[in-house]
């Protein structure tokens, strides 16, 4: 899914480009949050829950609420719904609270 | 409120809540503590939570013995419903002076003569022990499995429940403005809720217990000093001691919860009451902290926040009575250590205002040594 149109917003796609999530290749604009290209793949399933394991999808969109961390090119809780997208990038989903590496 | 009461506490931080509750278990009545904001509001609340053997004096080794024996069983001793959350991940403590070095192979022997199983460590070691440290900046470290850290507000409201059910009151956002004395003796306490009168008054203020001191008359030569720490987003756990060295002014923990807090003060600030803070602490620390602890350099700062040391001349408590006013008491000048030394404050202090035989010989840490000139200094402070 993704919003082609906005009352207010505009929206200047970058080119295509091609990124890795959890071993699969997926293809999203250059330039968007992380979040947006995977939202356009279907992939609802962000994070997990601490506690309970329970899962997360995109919800303050403003890097504020922690529910979409995941380990981008190795670095763990990267917030991907204002992390851009770029050609190559490496997205995982994240176990727990991330590892330093 | 109660307008009579035997002891009133001034200051519900650990040890205010500690010396009610050994207090109470000793069976006297009518205890009140006073806190100007909310329990842990103060020192104990803003505090790094960390709990340490590994001291310079016999003393400061002592008293911190105590305590952690007493932290170790807490939760059973105090019947608490929840969780002090001691986890005994040890301290690492690393030299980063010759001088240092030879102070910390004194620390050990002396240590290891008082039961507490600190080990002297090479770099390489000490590497083994916090695999992602920078050996290459220290000469030495010491070790103590026994070290540890634990959660402020759950040891203070274990503490503060256990009073509680032996019938102390607590009387908080309640502010001390004066303290009544006549003939050199204590008579009562003011406070913006009205007058207690009390034969007995315990300066368990903290950071503010030079002006509690001050209003008996009592110079007590103690200044607050503003110590700050961050805490950063948290991750999976790598790092079980407390890092710490003394001459880089550095102390750094992985909380159970993953976020690792770090903290230090400056010597050099204006000695008054603030605990804001300041971007300076922010970019100084986390440069600091990046040479040491390398792997840290991307993980993300949190928030910060400030709390006060409250620092004697030797850098060891102050215990016990002071001259001209009888009934005022001290349990204060922890230099940073209060929370780690509640346990043992709440034990000394209800035996000395009892006239009991003190568990531990304390008659060093009175008042009166700096009078005399009689001061052991603490080498081994953050």
């Amino acid at each position: 899914m993704r919003i082609e149109e906005h009352p207010i917003l505009s929206f200047n796609k970058g080119k295509k480009v091609n990124f890795v999530f959890d071993g699969k290749t997926y293809e999203g604009c250059e330039g968007e949050p992380i979040a947006a290209a995977l939202h356009a793949a279907g992939i609802m399933v962000l994070g997990h829950s601490h506690n309970k394991q329970r899962p997360r999808g995109f919800y303050c969109a403003i890097g504020n609420c922690s529910s979409c961390l995941m380990v981008v090119n190795g670095q763990p809780n990267v917030r991907v719904c204002t992390e851009k997208l770029q050609e190559g990038m490496v997205v995982e989903t994240q176990v727990g609270k991330g590892d330093l590496k | 409120m109660n307008n009579t009461a035997s002891v009133v506490i001034i200051g519900g931080g650990i040890s205010g809540c500690s010396i009610a509750y050994n207090l109470a278990k000793k069976g006297v009545k009518d205890i009140v503590v006073i806190e100007k904001k909310y329990l842990t509001s103060g020192s104990t609340g803003r505090c790094g939570a960390g709990i340490r053997m590994q001291w310079g004096t016999e003393m400061n080794c002592r008293l911190a013995k105590f305590s952690t024996e007493f932290y170790e069983n807490a939760n059973d001793i105090l019947e608490y419903d929840g969780d002090i959350e001691f986890k005994q991940g040890g301290y690492l403590i690393v030299a980063a002076t010759e001088k240092e070095d030879v102070q910390f192979r004194k620390n050990v022997a002396l240590q290891n003569s008082l039961g507490i199983p600190t080990v002297y460590l090479t770099p390489k070691e000490a590497k083994e022990i916090i695999p992602h440290m920078d050996e290459t900046k220290i000469i030495s470290a010491t070790f103590c499995q026994k070290d540890g850290h634990l959660n402020p507000f759950h040891a203070t409201q274990a503490y503060a429940d256990a009073a509680a059910r032996l019938g102390v009151k607590f009387m908080k956002y309640t502010e001390v403005t004066g303290i009544k004395v006549e003939n050199n003796k204590i008579v009562g306490v003011q406070t913006d809720k009205g007058f207690i009168s009390a034969p007995v008054v315990v300066n368990a203020a903290g950071g503010y217990s030079k002006q509690i001191g001050d209003m008996v008359g009592a110079d007590i030569p103690v200044y607050a000093e503003r110590h700050q720490i961050l805490v950063t987003e948290p991750v999976n756990p790598i790092q079980n001691p407390m890092f710490m060295s003394f001459s880089l002014n550095i102390y750094c923990q992985q909380t159970p919860h993953g976020s690792f807090i770090m903290g230090r003060g400056d010597a050099n600030e204006p000695r008054d009451l603030r605990v804001t803070s300041s971007w300076h602490f922010l970019e100084e620390m986390a440069k600091d902290c990046c040479e040491l602890l390398p792997l840290l350099k991307d993980i993300r700062v949190v928030r910060q926040w400030a709390g006060l040391y409250c620092m004697s001349p030797d850098r060891q408590p102050i215990y016990g009575k002071v001259d001209n006013v009888e009934g005022f008491y001290l349990a204060t000048g922890f230099s940073g250590h209060g929370f780690m030394f509640g346990p043992v404050t709440g034990v000394v202090i209800a035996e000395t205002i009892l006239g009991e035989k003190s568990s531990l010989p304390i008659d060093k840490l009175g008042m009166e040594r700096f009078a005399k000139g009689e001061l052991l200094f603490e080498p081994s402070v953050v």
